[in-house]
């Protein structure tokens, strides 16, 4: 059965628009792929509590309307430079809160896009059960 | 809810519930009835896949994501028949005498703790890999250290007829990691000691203990049908792990007796550090954890291990994002990696606590001091991965992305305190450690030197949670041989404790 997902239609897509940047393979999934995307996703949050999925749902909103504080828009309204500019102030924030906000964020960008194990030729990943075989070939 | 009598009670089947189940089948083969219940699945061996999402969903807490109170540090701890010996890399070190003199429990000596490790050595097949199984991963971290005149040491591992997955920390996907799963679980079992997985010991009472069995859908299901249980037993040895025995014992409501329950832990915090080659190096090949080195634990406070981990965990402890990430992402066979390990002190505010539901919540603040060890650890790996022949080497406290390798000379300016920042960085830990700390009183430690809980003749502890302090290495073998210790004294105390 599949998991109760953790966020909303506006939220996946927000998600997506950070995605694209902290994760530019992220752009070239196919429909299939972002599917699997959301569904890792929604899997590993479902083993969190619901005080944590919330706070992930919180920071969400935060990192979408903060920006308006500084270039009158949201994340979602900015140009792909200036969203840059708003997530590496996000990871240097002075509070280790923020800090910690955009590094969980990250953490799903990259469960849902590294754990997929498509994208294994496309990093040249290649274990085998008899790696040994391989070890000086 | 159903009851079962027992004689010896073991909470726990790693590298401490594993050895002590073992060395507590004396008492199953001359009738004495041992249980040892293991929350963890047994997974069949088709389902060691080696996928890096569904492996670590079935063999690790919260999927290997556990995370300190303030967010921090994630911790990595295993669940399974085998508990963490079945995701470990297999490192069988004997704890130094040094680190044992530190530890100073009255009743614990150094020689005693290195003969039953040795008696685990031989049982696990430890040895040195031979020079032809080493991957390039290794041999260059050798090769660098020895150049720059740092002291480097090859890891004895407890492998037999390692094919080279390196998978290890995923589940050995040939069998040949001889963790408590592969060895001492089936001989104890051999001999009478019933093992039941997916059962899960919620509190324990006088001389019993209160679990449920719940199935989680893959691996064998439990010998027990779902539901609660109440086990009654003579003595329980709890072995559940740093996290999960402080937190059982708190459960129970030992922590009104004994003030340093669940207090001083230690992590071992660790940092992944990525050189890129402009050759494939291929570090996915072959065995991947040969070699560590300790030049500068007295020094600088840490401890260097070559290491190879998987797509995600490598993303998510590269500091960054974008195309730059996603550059080095690309380049996973030009990629070299070094495990850092912070010899971190025994705090008492650094502890195992009890969530709203019961659950295990722990508390840990970095010292300066470890910040410090950690930044230096950087600046070092930074000169191995160069010596080592590395194009540029990403370094999570490092202004850019990349440090290039026409900068060797700025490593210590460019690799910079002020980006060293909790929640920025990701720090991990896979060796968890006290908790029930071993010592003479009640005041500031759980059990004496032989694992029994102060004030509690029936109940022992045997994991890493008896760690006044840091082992300083990798720590199953130390672990091991508490247990053989404390399963000893189970069995010389047995006939003067109570029936159940």
């Amino acid at each position: 059965m599949a998991p109760v997902s953790p966020f909303d239609e506006d939220q996946w897509e927000f998600l997506f628009a950070v995605a694209a940047r902290v994760a530019p393979p992220v752009t070239e999934f196919d429909p299939e792929r972002r599917a699997r995307f959301r569904a890792i996703i929604s899997e590993a949050l479902a083993l969190r509590p619901p005080a944590v999925v919330g706070q992930i749902g919180m920071f969400l909103g935060v990192l979408d309307r903060a920006p308006a504080l500084r270039y009158g828009r949201t994340f979602r309204a900015l140009d792909p430079a200036r969203q840059d500019a708003v997530l590496r102030w996000f990871q240097e924030a002075p509070l280790q809160k923020l800090r910690q906000g955009l590094w969980g964020v990250k953490t799903l960008v990259y469960m849902g896009t590294y754990a997929q194990t498509e994208i294994a030729p496309r990093l040249h990943y290649a274990p085998s059960f008899d790696g040994n075989v391989h070890l000086h070939a | 809810m159903r009851d079962v009598t027992c004689d010896v009670l073991v909470v726990g089947s790693g590298a401490g519930g594993g050895a002590a189940a073992k060395e507590l089948a004396p008492l199953a083969r001359d009738g004495r009835r041992i249980l040892v219940l293991e929350s963890g699945p047994r997974l069949r061996e088709d389902e060691y896949t080696g996928h890096e999402l569904e492996m670590a969903t079935k063999l690790y807490v919260d999927a290997g994501g556990f995370l300190t109170a303030d967010g921090a540090m994630t911790l990595a701890f295993g669940r399974a028949y085998g508990g963490s010996t079945v995701v470990y890399t297999g490192t069988s070190l004997i704890i130094p005498q040094a680190t044992v003199g530190r530890w100073a429990v009255p009743g614990l000596g150094w020689e005693d703790l290195a003969k039953r490790s040795r008696k685990y050595l031989a049982e696990n097949n430890v040895h040195l890999l031979e020079e032809e199984r080493l991957n390039a991963n290794n041999t260059l971290f050798r090769d660098a250290c020895e150049r720059l005149g740092y002291r480097v040491e090859q890891f004895p591992i407890n492998v037999k007829g390692c094919k080279g997955s390196s998978l290890c920390n995923l589940g050995c996907p040939n069998a040949a990691k001889q963790g408590t799963h592969r060895v001492q679980l089936p001989a104890a079992q051999a001999a009478g000691v019933e093992v039941v997985t997916n059962c899960t010991v919620e509190r324990l009472g006088e001389r019993e203990a209160i679990a449920r069995v719940a199935n989680p859908g893959f691996g064998e299901p439990s010998s027990w049908e779902p539901g609660e249980y109440r086990i009654r037993a003579r003595a329980v040895v709890v072995a559940g792990g740093a996290v999960g025995s402080p937190a059982l014992l708190l459960r129970s409501g030992f922590g009104r007796a004994l003030p340093a329950l669940g207090r001083y832990f230690t992590a071992h915090p660790a940092l992944i550090l990525v050189g890129e080659h402009e050759r494939p190096i291929n570090s996915f090949h072959g065995h991947p954890k040969s070699f560590y080195c300790d030049h500068f634990a007295d020094s600088h406070g840490f401890l260097l291990e070559t290491c190879m981990y998987f797509p995600f965990t490598t993303a998510k402890n590269l500091i960054g994002f974008g195309a730059e990430h996603a550059e080095l992402m690309r380049r996973m066979d030009r990629m070299q990696m070094i495990l850092v390990l912070a010899v971190d002190p025994a705090l008492r505010e650094n502890r195992v606590a009890l969530g709203r539901s019961g659950e295990p919540v722990v508390h840990y603040r970095f010292t300066e001091e470890v910040l410090t060890s950690l930044l230096w650890s950087m600046r070092f790996s930074a000169r191995i991965f160069f010596a080592a022949g590395a194009r540029r080497v990403h370094a999570p406290a490092c202004e850019r992305f990349f440090v290039e390798r026409d900068e060797i000379a700025r490593i210590d300016e460019l690799i910079a305190r002020d980006r060293l920042k909790l929640g920025r960085n990701s720090i991990t830990s896979a060796h968890l450690m006290g908790g029930c700390r071993m010592g003479a009183s009640a005041a500031d430690s759980v059990t004496d030197a032989w694992g029994r809980v102060h004030g509690v003749p029936w109940l022992f502890v045997a994991d890493a949670s008896l760690f006044p302090r840091a082992s300083e290495i990798n720590p199953y073998v130390t672990v091991m041989a508490l247990a053989d210790r404390v399963a000893e004294r189970v069995r010389n105390v047995f006939t003067e404790l109570p029936a159940a």
